[in-house]
């Protein structure tokens, strides 16, 4: 028998392209006494030292495996979750209870602390929009953001519980019937909802990348467009504050939030020592101290209620807003979001078609793209395809740049433009040399006459190549280039995408110069990082 | 049958004596306990991580280890593999499981009325609305009345003269989710009974309700699946998150007990009239299982445990000085109690209203 799974555990090994990285289903490992290993969301990665001084108190170490909202859910449901680890830790279980295969995976929860999503306004924006001193509901809100008296950066709800908890919440705010959203309730208010993303400037796949951005576009270290506020987690905005010059007011919309709770929660197929682990880690990290120690280092609410939360949480008692009750509801609310209410996209992929991606890395590109296609079914995947109103162009480039092919998918009959788009992906070839600079020179035409014809969109530029650039203009040459562009252009972030060979140290310059962020293809498909880059666009 | 009972208990207590003797042990060892695992609802969990309870069940040689999940889910979607009982909150979740699992009997150690708890000026909101009404020496939550706001849709900032809570979201008792758990199996019992005049036993009775009674359900959108979720949400997130809470009596019980200063002076218990008793039912799945099942409805230690953790017992007595001397504000008798439709009446009716989600 165990002769027998050694051929197949060599060629997993090999399909995964290394022999030596570890197993992808179990990135923190086999199961070992005096380990938890978890599932969790990103923001949990500011407990670490907590989780230090919890593995000398109890013995028992975590290790962390990050992942987003819905692909999380994803992995609990498909049972991919129990292969690799014991526990999940999310900072809700609301959309992992609402999936009945996930659900019935989940074993014991334990409830560590909250935080409630909440909006950050400079305090000069508070006072010109009469908002100092008083509580404001989202009805108000959305209007100051309909007229575009500020503007906000916000996670993708599809990839970030902050985006996601703000989604539902506006959402339930403004449908005003005060019972949970359903389909009809959404449609009856989508205009407002419209109003209030109009002013939504700034999108990240998670929230630490967010609060990143924000704080360098305030600090001007970031040519992106300065952004006022930001919607996030209470405690994300309390700890930004500690590094800005001018700290954010946190303002608690009156008629209600929605709140993380973050359950550390038992998967039922954990063995008999995770389920001793949990317990231990559990217990310690509800323990009255530890709970302050949390609330004083983390700036979330404690979950225990002996502890009393401090001053620095201004407004303690927050009306909650009802969630919906079925994934329908949710899966709706999020593809509404994506498909009418956002701002649209501008979504421009420059791709290298050069010789050295023949074989089985243009066959991994095709793949990528016809992904985002509506191919790939799985929840993550649903809603990272091209979204109505969103303008495509893919820039195929070798030697020279391909003529560009430009897309714009219908907001209500997305299929023959997305069928459009999966032909001319499936019919990408690779030959020739690595004109980089010179090719992603190009799309700045092709988007300044977007833009021209259209400003007010999320524009952002992806940049997948597979090794050195062969084309006489170097880097060098594309850096004073970008010197020289408008702001509007300049500000585009460029999201290079490492593949095969690429060059790493000028690839994260170009995305340090333009405000983007660098997508590691090498140790995972090419479809997994467009995926996750969806999340920025 | 009480005789029957000791014999088997002092035969217990000698497996215990001479398990110790054959192993070996001496004074400073802890003698080697026989795990036992069981699945149980989230409001057994304090008693069952309690040390005295674990020191009682080591002198009978066992160590009960208990995972939480919500009854309904016990009895329907958990894996029960792994377990050697399952103590789900009430005898009809109990039913089903004994029936599936073929268990030859089912131990009712402890029982607990369900409660609505609340917050002083949610009190004095709903005593205006006419909601909640001074009954035979405890408050009391009028479920037709409460049926009748709750039919219009109504909202927390349509109450008149409401200034203390003024929450733009319906008011609406916060249960757990219909799906999954008991608590809100017995919510359904007990308004499907008022809204139907009577204990629904007909079809044309629950197709009369169902309207009603789904409606308090699918209008609070997202709930959990174990009654602890939102009694902890209750005492840590307060007022604003959840303003009533359906609650088994015990969960409240056991925080004045405890004194861990989790029950602020104005938080209140609230008494639905009618109300049901949720009857916690241990079904053995094995041996082991059926060993913890005669200990706790025989044995006098567990029994005065349970009650200072709220619940009430078989024998009546060992509630009864809970109360006397922790000074605690829950009528001896809860009058007003009515008994919850047959399993499958309940059952159809979740079943009808999950279909809706």
């Amino acid at each position: 028998m165990i002769r027998r799974l050694v051929p197949v555990v060599a060629a997993a090994a090999l399909l995964a392209g290394c022999s030596d990285e570890a197993d992808p289903a179990r990135p923190v490992g086999d199961p070992e006494p005096g380990v938890l290993r978890v599932l969790a969301g990103s923001e949990l990665a500011d407990l670490q030292p907590v989780l230090d001084e919890a593995a000398k108190a109890t013995g028992v170490s975590v290790k962390l495996s990050f992942t987003g909202t819905v692909e999380g859910a994803e992995k609990v449901a498909s049972g991919a979750a129990e292969q690799g680890f014991d526990a999940v830790w999310f900072s809700s279980n609301r959309y992992l209870e609402l999936v009945p295969e996930a659900q019935k995976r989940l074993g014991t929860p334990a409830k560590v602390m909250s935080s409630p999503v909440v909006l950050g306004l400079p305090d000069a924006k508070v006072r010109e929009l009469g908002w100092a001193g008083r509580r404001v509901g989202w009805a108000e809100i959305a209007e100051a953001a309909g007229a575009r008296k500020f503007t906000y950066g916000m996670t993708d709800p599809s990839a970030s519980n902050s985006g996601f908890s703000a989604l539902v919440g506006v959402a339930a705010a403004l449908s005003g019937s005060g019972s949970a959203l359903d389909a009809a309730r959404v449609n009856a208010v989508a205009p407002q909802l419209e109003q209030f993303f109009s002013a939504q400037t700034l999108s990240a796949g998670s929230s630490g990348w967010l609060s990143e951005a924000y704080a360098r576009r305030a600090g001007g270290t970031d040519p992106g467009a300065g952004v006022d506020g930001l919607i996030n987690y209470e405690s994300v905005l309390l700890s930004l504050n500690a590094t800005l010059p001018a700290p954010l007011t946190l303002i608690y919309p009156s008629d209600g939030v929605v709140t993380a709770d973050y359950p550390l929660t038992l998967l039922t197929s954990a063995g008999e020592e995770a389920r001793e682990a949990h317990r231990k880690l559990s217990d310690h990290l509800r323990n009255a101290d530890v709970q302050r120690k949390i609330m004083d280092t983390t700036h979330r609410r404690p979950a225990l209620p002996q502890v009393q939360p401090d001053a620095k949480f201004t407004v303690r008692d927050l009306v909650e807003l009802p969630f919906p009750g079925s994934q329908s509801a949710v899966d709706g609310l999020i593809t509404t979001y994506f498909d009418r209410l956002r701002r649209p996209s501008r979504t421009l992929y420059v791709l290298d078609t050069s010789g050295s991606m023949q074989g089985d890395r243009i066959e991994g590109l095709r793949q990528a793209l016809v992904g985002l296609t509506g191919a790939d079914e799985s929840l993550a995947g649903k809603f990272s395809r091209f979204h109505g109103r969103e303008q495509v162009t893919l820039l195929p480039f070798s030697s020279s740049a391909r003529p560009a092919l430009k897309y714009e998918v219908p907001q209500d009959d997305p299929r023959p433009v997305l069928d459009r788009i999966r032909t001319t992906a499936t019919s990408l070839d690779a030959a020739g040399g690595t004109a980089i600079y010179s090719s992603l020179r190009g799309g700045y035409d092709v988007l300044r006459e977007q833009i021209n014809a259209d400003p007010d969109r999320f524009t952002s530029i992806v940049l997948m190549t597979d090794g050195e650039n062969t084309g006489s203009e170097g880097f060098a040459d594309f850096q004073r280039f970008h010197t020289t562009l408008p702001q509007d252009l300049k500000g585009i972030p460029i999201f290079p995408v490492l593949f095969g060979e690429s060059a790493t140290t000028e690839m994260d310059q170009v995305a340090k110069m333009s405000g983007g962020k660098v997508f590691d293809a090498r140790s995972r498909s090419l479809s997994a990082a467009f995926k996750e880059i969806r999340g920025y666009q | 049958m009480k005789r029957t009972l000791g014999i088997g208990l002092a035969a217990v207590l000698l497996v215990g004596v001479v398990t110790a003797v054959v192993l070996g042990q001496d004074e400073d060892e802890p003698a080697r306990l026989r795990t036992v695992r069981g699945v149980t609802g989230s409001e057994k969990l304090a008693f069952f991580a309690d040390q005295r309870v674990k020191d009682v069940f080591a002198k009978h040689g066992l160590e009960v280890r208990v995972d939480p999940a919500g009854s309904r889910q016990i009895a329907t979607a958990t894996d029960l593999g792994p377990y050697d009982f399952a103590f789900p909150s009430s005898a009809p979740a109990a039913e089903k499981i004994q029936r599936d699992r073929k268990a030859a009997r089912t131990y009712a150690p402890f029982s607990s009325p369900m409660v609505v708890a609340t917050f002083d000026p949610i009190v004095d909101l709903l005593t205006k609305a006419g909601v909640v009404k001074p009954g035979p020496g405890y408050p009391t939550f009028d479920v037709r009345a409460y049926l009748d706001l709750a039919a219009k849709g109504t909202r927390w900032d349509q109450l008149p003269g409401n200034t203390s809570y003024p929450a733009r979201k319906n008011l609406l008792v916060t249960t757990t989710d219909p799906r999954d758990s008991n608590s809100a199996a017995m919510y359904l019992a007990i308004t499907s009974f008022v809204a139907n005049g009577g204990v629904v036993s007909s079809p044309d009775g629950e197709a009369k309700v169902l309207p009603a009674v789904s409606k308090l359900f699918l209008d609070q959108g997202y709930t959990q699946s174990s009654t602890e979720g939102p009694f902890e949400d209750y005492l840590s997130a307060g007022m604003g998150k959840t303003p009533l809470v359906l609650a088994y009596e015990a969960q409240f019980a056991d925080r004045v007990v405890r004194g861990d200063s989790t029950i602020r002076p104005d938080m209140k218990l609230l008494y639905p009239a009618p109300t049901v008793l949720s009857k916690h039912t241990l079904v053995p799945l094995r041996e082991a299982g059926d060993e913890v099942g005669r200990l706790l409805s025989g044995d006098a230690e567990l029994g005065r445990l349970a009650a200072t953790f709220g619940f009430r017992t078989a024998d009546p007595r060992h509630f009864a000085d809970v109360v006397e001397e922790k000074n605690l504000t829950v009528p001896q008798t809860v009058v007003d109690v009515v008994e919850p439709p047959a399993h499958e009446t309940l059952e159809r009716m979740l079943e009808a209203i999950a279909k809706q989600y």
